[in-house]
Parts: C-alpha cells; sequence; structure tokens
C-alpha cells in the first residue's frame, strides 16, 4: 500500500519522469498502431519489432556502451532495412505477404540473438542491461535516455495529428488520394517511419519482442466501444497509457518483474473485456440482448394462445393447460405467467388465467401482427398459405408500430388473414 | 468507326497499358468532346476500368500518352474528378458519411489544412444532390451498396470540378436512384461539365448518353451516340474476346521483356 501511494503521488521525481514517458510511448504507439489495424497490416509492427534487435546489438558492439543514441539509431536503421525489404520483395517477387513478414522477423531476431549471445561472450560490464531490451523494463530508464524516447513520442503524436486526414486517406482510399494529387508514395514512407520510431521508442520500457503487441492491441480492443475515428484513437491511447503505467508500477514494486509482459497482461484484460462486454459489438451484450428476446417472445406466445382459447369461446384456462401449450418450456412458462401477473396483462384467479383488459389489446396486437405478415407474404412475396407460419411466429415480436401501420396500409386494412382467421383490432368484440 | 473531335477536353494517343507485362489495352486512340454524358462500354475484362485509371495516373502506361484539357495530367489534377470502383475500399473504415463526402475537398484544401465550416456546407450540398443529406451523420459501414454508391458521387461532386470519371457508379443502384443520378449528371453537362461513366448496361446507356466509347481490348469506336450504336459495332465489341489478340497478349507475358514498352 505504501508502494502504491508513493508510486502514484509522483513524489520521487524519476518515478514521475518514467510515468511521463510511459504515458507519451503509449499514446504514440497506440495511434500509429490503430492505423496500421484499421490498414490490416498488423502483422508489419510485429515484424518491425523484431527486426530492431540487431540494430540495438550492433549500436551496443560500436559505442561499446549503453549510449540511446548508438542504440536509437541502430534500431531505427535495421527496422527501416526490414519494412525496406518487405515491401521490395512483394513488389519483385511473387512470395505472399505473410510469407514474406515471417521471413524478415524470424531472419532478423535470430541474427540479434546471434549478437547478443556475442556481445555476452565478451564479458563486458556494460552489456548487464542489454537483456532488457528483449522484455523491458521501465523502472531501470535513465533520465537523459527518457529525453530521447520521449523527445521521439512527442514527435510522432505531433506527426500523427498534423496528418490525421493523409493517413485516414492512406488508409481508407490511397487510389483515390493518388487521383486528387497528394504525394501518396510519401505520405506511406512518412507512416513507416513513425511506426519504426514507435517500436524504437518502446524497446527499453516494453522491450523488442512485446512491442507489437502496445501498437495492435489498444486499436483493436478500442474498435469494439465505437464507430468514429476520433474516439477510437483517443480510447485506443487510454488503453495503451493505463496499461503502461500498471506495468511500470508491478515492475516498480517488483524490481525483478520485467515491465513489457505485464503491459501485455494489462492491455490484453482490456481487449478481453472489450470483446465481451462492449455495447452491440461484445458477447455478453449479444447474449443478453438475445435472452430478453427470447423472454418476450414466450411471453407473446402464451398471450397469444389465451387469446386464441378466448377465439374459440373459452374464457380461461388452467395453468397446465397452459404447461401442456409449450412442452419442455415449464421453468419458461412459470416465469413468463410471473412477470405477465406483475404487468397486469393476465388475472390469475387460484390456477386459472385469463386476459386483462391490457392483456386483451397486447394479444391482439401480436395476433395481428401474425396474421398480417401471413397476409402480406402470401399476396406480395407469392408464398402459399401453408408456408408462411414458421416465419410470422418470429417476426411478430419485432415488427415496429411503424411496420404495423405501413403493413396495413399496403394490405388495406384486411379482415382475415390467408387461413381465413380473422385479424383482430382493438375495437374488435369477442 | 472512331470520330475525332476539334479542342477535346481529352485526347488519348497510342496508349497500351499492361498487367504483368500483359498487354490489357491495345493503342487507344481518342478525343472527347466537352459538355457531353461519355459512357464507355465493353464486356468484362474489356479494360474499361484501365482505361479511366490510366487516364488518372493510376496504372502507368505502357506506351502512349494523355492531354487532358490539352495538358499534362498533373497541371490540371484539380479540375478532374474521380469515382473509384465501390468495392476498392473498405467500407468497414471508422467514418461518417459526411468525412468521406470531405475528402472530396482535399485537394483544394491541400496538405496538413482540416476541412472547415466552408467544406461542410459544400459537402452538405452535394449530399443533398444525391438524396444522402438526411445519412450525414450515418457510419459508412451501415449503409447499403446503393447509399455506398451515392456517397462517392457526392464526394466527386463536392471536388467542383469540369471534368469527372466515374468507374461503374452505377454497379448495385436500384432504377430509381439510377434514373435520378443520371438527371443529376445531365443537368451537369448543361453546364458544360463533362462526364465519362463506365457503364455495364448496354440498354440504360442507349437511354442517356450523348456519346459512346465501345472497348473490347482496342477501341473498337468512339462517337456520339446515334453514329456508334449500330449493331455491327455492338457485335464487335461484346460478341467476345478477339482470339488472335489474346494469343498475343499471352504471348508477350511468356516472354521475358515488353517489346511494347517505349
Amino acid at each position: 500500500m505504501n508502494d502504491f501511494v508513493y508510486f502514484f503521488t509522483f513524489q520521487d521525481p524519476s518515478i514521475a519522469f518514467v510515468v511521463l514517458g510511459i504515458t507519451l510511448l503509449g499514446i504514440g504507439a497506440a495511434y500509429v498502431g490503430t492505423f496500421s489495424f484499421l490498414d490490416k497490416k498488423a502483422l508489419i509492427g510485429d515484424a518491425i519489432s523484431h527486426a530492431v534487435l540487431p540494430g540495438i546489438c550492433l549500436g551496443f558492439i560500436l559505442a561499446g556502451q549503453k549510449d540511446p543514441a548508438y542504440i536509437v539509431t541502430g534500431a531505427f536503421v535495421s527496422g527501416a532495412l526490414a519494412t525496406f525489404l518487405t515491401s521490395w520483395l512483394r513488389t519483385n517477387t511473387k512470395l505472399s505477404e505473410d510469407t514474406i513478414i515471417a521471413a524478415m522477423l524470424s531472419v532478423f531476431f535470430g541474427f540479434g540473438i546471434v549478437l547478443l549471445t556475442v556481445i555476452q561472450k565478451t564479458g563486458n560490464p556494460e552489456m548487464a542491461g542489454l537483456n532488457q531490451f528483449i522484455f523491458g523494463n521501465a523502472i531501470a530508464i535513465l533520465e537523459e535516455d527518457l529525453l530521447i524516447y520521449g523527445g521521439l513520442a512527442v514527435l510522432i503524436i505531433i506527426c500523427l495529428s498534423l496528418f490525421q486526414k493523409e493517413f485516414s486517406l492512406l488508409v481508407f482510399n490511397p487510389d483515390y488520394g493518388k487521383a486528387i494529387g497528394y504525394p501518396m508514395g510519401t505520405i506511406r514512407l512518412v507512416f513507416n517511419v513513425l511506426m519504426i520510431l514507435s517500436v524504437v521508442i518502446g524497446i527499453q520500457a516494453i522491450g523488442v519482442v512485446l512491442m507489437a503487441a502496445l501498437l495492435i492491441t489498444p486499436g483493436a480492443a478500442a474498435r469494439f466501444w465505437t464507430d468514429k475515428l476520433g474516439p477510437l484513437l483517443i480510447l485506443a491511447a487510454l488503453f495503451a497509457v493505463i496499461s503502461g503505467i500498471i506495468g511500470t508500477y508491478i515492475s516498480f514494486v517488483f524490481p525483478q518483474m520485467p515491465t513489457g509482459p505485464w503491459v501485455v497482461v494489462c492491455l490484453s484484460t482490456v481487449a478481453l473485456i472489450s470483446f465481451l462486454f462492449a455495447p452491440k459489438k461484445g458477447v455478453v451484450f449479444k447474449m443478453v440482448a438475445r435472452n430478453r428476446y427470447l423472454r418476450k417472445s414466450h411471453r407473446e406466445h402464451i398471450l397469444k394462445t389465451l387469446y386464441k382459447a378466448l377465439e374459440e369461446g373459452k374464457e380461461s384456462l388452467t395453468i397446465e393447460e397452459i404447461y401442456e401449450a409449450f412442452p419442455y418450456q415449464t421453468q419458461e412458462s412459470i416465469n413468463s405467467i410471473k412477470s405477465l401477473y406483475e404487468d397486469q396483462l393476465i388475472i390469475k384467479n387460484q390456477n386459472v388465467i385469463s386476459l386483462s383488459i391490457k392483456g386483451k389489446s397486447a394479444a391482439k396486437r401480436v395476433v395481428r401482427l401474425h396474421r398480417l405478415w401471413e397476409l402480406y407474404l402470401n399476396e406480395y412475396m407469392n408464398i402459399a398459405p401453408d408456408h408462411v407460419h414458421d416465419s410470422a411466429e418470429k417476426l411478430e415480436h419485432i415488427l415496429t408500430p411503424e411496420l404495423e401501420d405501413l403493413l396495413e396500409n399496403r394490405l388495406n386494412f384486411p379482415k382475415l388473414d390467408p387461413h381465413q382467421e380473422t385479424i383482430p383490432r382493438d375495437h374488435d368484440e369477442l | 468507326m472512331i470520330t475525332q473531335v476539334a479542342n477535346p477536353i481529352l485526347e488519348i494517343h497510342d496508349l497500351t497499358v499492361s498487367y504483368d507485362q500483359s498487354p490489357v489495352l491495345w493503342n487507344v486512340d481518342l478525343s472527347l468532346p466537352p459538355g457531353q454524358l461519355i459512357g464507355v462500354l465493353g464486356p468484362n475484362g474489356a479494360g474499361k476500368s484501365t482505361l479511366i485509371k490510366s487516364v488518372m495516373g493510376l496504372v502507368p502506361p505502357t506506351s502512349g500518352h494523355i492531354l487532358i484539357f490539352g495538358k499534362e495530367l498533373n497541371s490540371v489534377r484539380s479540375k478532374i474528378s474521380y469515382v473509384p470502383q465501390r468495392e476498392s475500399v473498405d467500407w468497414n473504415f471508422p467514418a461518417s458519411v459526411l468525412d468521406v463526402v470531405l475528402m472530396g475537398t482535399y485537394g483544394k484544401l491541400g496538405l496538413f489544412k482540416r476541412p472547415g465550416k466552408k467544406e461542410k456546407e459544400l459537402s452538405m450540398e452535394c449530399l443533398e444532390k444525391v438524396g444522402m443529406q438526411a445519412f450525414f451523420n450515418r457510419q459508412i459501414s451501415e449503409l447499403s451498396g446503393g447509399q455506398q454508391q451515392r456517397v462517392f458521387i457526392a464526394r466527386a461532386l463536392a471536388q467542383e470540378a469540369d471534368l469527372y470519371l466515374m468507374d461503374e457508379p452505377f454497379a448495385g443502384v436500384d432504377m430509381a436512384t439510377e434514373t435520378a443520378i443520371f438527371q443529376l449528371l445531365k443537368e451537369m453537362t448543361q453546364e458544360g461539365k463533362t462526364i465519362v461513366v463506365v457503364h455495364h448496361d448496354i440498354h440504360s446507356a442507349m437511354n442517356y448518353f450523348d456519346w459512346l466509347i465501345m472497348l473490347n481490348l482496342h477501341l473498337v469506336a468512339s462517337g456520339p451516340k446515334n453514329e456508334v450504336a449500330t449493331e455491327e459495332l455492338l457485335r464487335k465489341t461484346y460478341g467476345g474476346k478477339l482470339n488472335l489478340l489474346s494469343k498475343v497478349s499471352e504471348l508477350i507475358r511468356q516472354t521475358d521483356f515488353n517489346p511494347l514498352k517505349s
């Protein structure tokens, strides 16, 4: 708890610095990543994040120590080389994109690991921290390193904000951009540079291997919540920043814990929650909507059963008769009868059930929609009377009053359905 | 039957275009008059879209050259508007109808600048012309195919160009909308705009266009509708691909270089 207060009150300026750095990094990575996710180029981020490792090692070998300028430059150059090779191979060979990306990723990363092993063999005392580049350690970042990483992150955020219109065009309709005279090739190049930079700035905090997750997951998770680009970018940035700070906090409390994996764990949790609970697109939301529909349809089927009994001259049904009408659904019937009673749509007299006045009107509406739809299918779509029931049985629960009016007008307020049954109206007496 | 005109708005000289080295458009040479509604007809794979795309500089010509308003493409881009095929974009992109129409104003806006009130008003006017103003705030993923086409046409209108090139703008559009949009295009030609439309339906083409370009890997005809809409030319256009031409294309594809490249 003390750790928690100490960390989040930022009394230690170095913690404040790290949190600021991780925030900028999160925003930058989420922005770039969201665009590449929308562009369906998520794997490129993965390839780049693996491909920067040999550059980091070469930078270290050349500088002889962990000099951030050398390491950033090295990482950028090898990331750029991988990106360039990927697009060159795509245009000049018949290999498919996923093959090329898989090859780039493993070749560069393998080479990086070889270099890393070579460095370890030299016994350079400076190399102790180099392993951190694989999984990241945000707390170990020095303030002067942060200036470089933070500065680059600010550069990325500014570029993306300035070019938002151009990058949207690049993702949505690059041919059109070209047709109106925009330099789409240059815009693609700028975007690729930003993409590489966003990987490069994350290598110390998150690590090369997992940087891809920070690029892609925020955008993918945010996509469940919104259909608008502005809110999508903001939400993605928020997800990335929250996960980044939590990961950093865990590294602070348990210094042996690498930051990257914890950031990824947080991000995955956010993505899972989005997948399950987001309105409209979430799995749980869809399930709830389906259950609500099933409950409504069962209630309305009971109303209909009571109404049909009324048509045959029976004022009421016993509760057993209703259970029998819906075999294997007794529990649903019990629930529906309870809720219909609560809504005062039915009258219960011990175990005899009849429709209230309000209930009659509701039942008439369902029967009316059912029979109107049957008639519509029969008259306008030439479907035989013995084939129309199933569709009407489902649609009677969802047709709106506006559609009901439309059906009535189209069919000219008919009296009978295709089975010669009366279509009931509110003022009709039975 | 190719009619050349004096003072053309668009002239194409000996244009040959190849994909993967095999020519898909052979030696097209034509010129188009201004202020007309021009239809590009031909069977599937005849090179109709390729013709439009090469005018817009989206596919490089193997040989030949194109002049628009008597100039090179790059110096007159702001006067040309392009409607790509509907299937060429991902409609799941998070954007509203208005966002897409606003793209029509990007050309005049230039880089960096964001569209403001003036651009939004213009875009709303263009949406009104295609009968989509009520949908301005709708997500593009929720539109029907015909509505997507109308959004693309509105975007082209927002460019306020003089020459419009439209690639299959009526694919998936219902009859009532097609008639309304043709009416709109007709009015635009009366204001002096030139509109070139790639079209798949011969029947409606005969009703609406003033001028027809007929393609079948090569240029079969280009001229006023009542002169070129003959049974013989239609048969030449739609009566299957020229066997010999296809064989030569295949032969070029198999060679190590493209001999037609200039």
